[in-house]
């Protein structure tokens, strides 16, 4: 989760990933970042997220998007 | 029947007073029935139309559910003397089947969509350089077709990803397609966000009952007080405009924007009223788009349903597929790795590695954005509209590390008010320039529109044009000071992030009707009536 967390930070910076809970629908992270995001998580992780995951609640928060991540994962 | 005739009124009245007597199990029939007899008596000749996206799309989400279904029997059935190959093998021929039904309904229902719209205008550009006569297909856009086509669109996918589970009931389903108050001109919404409040019965609550009454009276006072003054002014200036002096034509740019937002806001104003008498709370489509301080800003404050349908079902899809996310590896294996502090040019990046992050969302961008413009209407212009918005994100995304870099050299305080109004002013210009599109003739006429403004006293043609307006003294009093009313209401929300409505309900029962009863004093007293005006219908009724 940490690692994660750092990766998270080298996308977008100045932002509380660790406790921050409405990442997206607060308007801190947008549209370009989730692809980002994706793109981290299949580059590093080899985990694809189907657009069907792209929702506010799969990128409000970092343990949402670590939850998310595992979950593909098992899939 | 338009949404702002007296005979809607009396229909609303009649579903509402039917909708609140009848068991609650019973009520969805009624808005199902109101919503056909709507149809019918307004647009009763293309109705097969509607009839057929429902059925397709009905049929295609039962379909595509029945596929998944089997897969995951049979996948459970051979969990033990399957091995990987044979499941994933297995895996990838219904998700092809599950591709095909999919495909088939959205492009029958895109097909139809596109045919009906775009046929003549190509069939006429073509003729204009190959030896075809043009040929008009004679049909004219069935009411609503561009938003329940997205709006059935949009279930089927979400059933595609298994984010929904289809409706069995067709006439449940014919419901959220249909919906009268929505038909018009939307907002387009998403099943899983509608489809269970038009299903469930709800209690008749004064709230509800009040709070929607205001959200009519305030779409009608922006529509038929302030947009069709307004259109009136925009019509001289638009026929007359060749004798006209230039800076007319950015007149007639700003005039355009207020007509545009007041009569789109005060169409969805209504719509959504009418919905919340019933107990059901639509989208918002508008979020005072001038107050945006980026291009990208004002996509999220304007026309937002929309904007959330192409972001969904497009610009995702298309930015997160295997083929962009390789496109952006690829680029950014090009970059030679450099330890960069975070506050060099690129944000802590090579200019390639940057590249590589952000190029396929400005593609995707820019794909989407074309879908937007080419969804606004059959002509090149609105392709240009389009682009111009897509190429500004995409200008904007690419440069925002060196933007960044800039502002942080010349230490330009970017949390003062000064800042966020130039942000605005910015973004206001750049919008206003996309507007030009919508108006000007074509594509050359609307560019020529914006490069006149540098040349505000020049002329198109020799001879003075004499501009008769047809609007008394008065009638431009009742825009300025409707502006005013609208732009301080705005200014509340925008500052507050509250509701007027809720503000409004907090203050005396006494104080709430002065205002209501204001409201709808101006309307009935300021509303533009008579001949020449009723025929105005709402820009985006045609879409």
């Amino acid at each position: 989760m940490e690692e994660f967390i750092e990766k998270l930070k080298l996308i977008k910076k100045g932002v509380d990933f660790e406790n921050e809970t409405e990442l997206f629908d607060g308007g801190f992270l947008d549209s370009f970042d989730v692809i980002q995001i994706i793109t981290m998580l299949d580059e590093d992780y080899e985990i694809t997220v189907p657009p069907s995951e792209i929702v506010p609640t799969n990128f409000n928060s970092a343990k949402a998007m670590f939850a998310m991540m595992q979950r593909l994962e098992d899939e | 029947m338009t949404l702002t005739s007296l005979s809607f009124f009396a229909f609303v009245f009649a579903t509402l007073v039917l909708y609140y007597i009848i068991p609650k199990k019973f009520r969805w029939i009624v808005l199902l029935a109101a919503s056909a007899a709507f149809y019918g008596i307004v647009c009763l000749k293309y109705m097969p139309f509607i009839v057929f996206t429902a059925i397709s799309t009905w049929l295609g989400a039962l379909w595509l559910d029945k596929v998944a279904n089997q897969r995951k029997a049979e996948l459970k059935e051979h969990k033990a003397d399957w091995d990987s190959d044979t499941k994933k093998a297995y895996k990838h021929k219904t998700l092809v089947n599950k591709r095909l039904i999919l495909a088939l309904v959205l492009v029958l229902n895109f097909g139809i969509l596109a045919v009906i719209k775009y046929f003549d205008y190509i069939s006429e550009w073509l003729s204009g350089f190959l030896p075809v006569p043009a040929i008009s297909l004679g049909i004219l856009l069935p009411l609503g077709i561009s938003f329940y086509t997205f709006q059935s669109m949009g279930y089927i996918v979400d059933v595609y990803w298994g984010k929904t589970a289809p409706e069995k009931n067709f006439a449940k389903f014919a419901l959220f397609v249909s919906f009268f108050p929505q038909i018009i001109q939307g907002p387009i919404a998403i099943y899983d966000d509608l489809a269970k409040q038009l299903y469930e019965g709800h209690d008749l609550q004064y709230e509800n009952i009040k709070n929607g009454f205001i959200l009519i009276l305030w779409g009608l006072f922006k529509k038929m007080v302030i947009a069709d003054r307004l259109i009136v002014i925009l019509n001289a200036i638009l026929d007359n405009r060749p004798g006209l002096y230039n800076f007319f034509g950015a007149i007639a740019i700003l005039v355009y924007a207020a007509q545009l937002y007041m009569d789109f806001s005060g169409g969805i104003d209504i719509s959504r009223g009418v919905a919340q008498m019933l107990g059901i709370n639509m989208a918002y489509n508008f979020k005072r788009p001038f107050f945006a301080r980026t291009v990208a800003d004002f996509w999220r404050r304007w026309h937002i349903s929309l904007c959330h349908w192409l972001r969904t079902y497009l610009f995702y899809p298309i930015a997160v597929s295997k083929a962009f996310l390789r496109f952006g590896k690829w680029i950014g294996s090009h970059a030679k790795k450099k330890d960069l502090p975070a506050d060099s040019v690129w944000g802590g990046f090579t200019f390639i590695e940057h590249a590589g992050r952000v190029v396929p969302g400005c593609i995707a961008t820019l794909l989407t954005f074309l879908i937007v413009g080419m969804w606004h209407g059959a002509n090149w212009k609105y392709a240009g509209y389009g682009l111009w918005n897509g190429i500004i994100i995409l200008v904007s995304m690419l440069l925002d590390p060196v933007f960044k870099y800039v502002i942080n050299k010349t230490k330009i305080r970017t949390q003062t008010f000064s800042w966020r109004l130039w942000q605005i002013f910015r973004t206001f210009v750049i919008t206003m320039v996309g507007f030009a599109f919508d108006i000007g003739n074509d594509m050359a006429d609307s560019a020529r529109m914006v490069l006149d403004c540098l040349n505000p006293l020049g002329r198109a043609a020799s001879v003075p044009a004499e501009l008769n307006i047809g609007l008394k003294i008065s009638d431009y009093a009742v825009i300025v000071v409707g502006l005013m009313i609208v732009f301080a209401v705005s200014l509340y929300q925008e500052r507050s992030q509250k509701s007027f409505r809720d503000t409004l309900g907090k203050q005396s029962i006494w104080f709430q009707w002065v205002i209501m009863l204001g409201l709808l004093l101006g309307v009935v007293i300021l509303g533009m009536y008579g001949p020449g005006v009723a025929a105005n219908e709402f820009v985006y009724m045609n879409f």
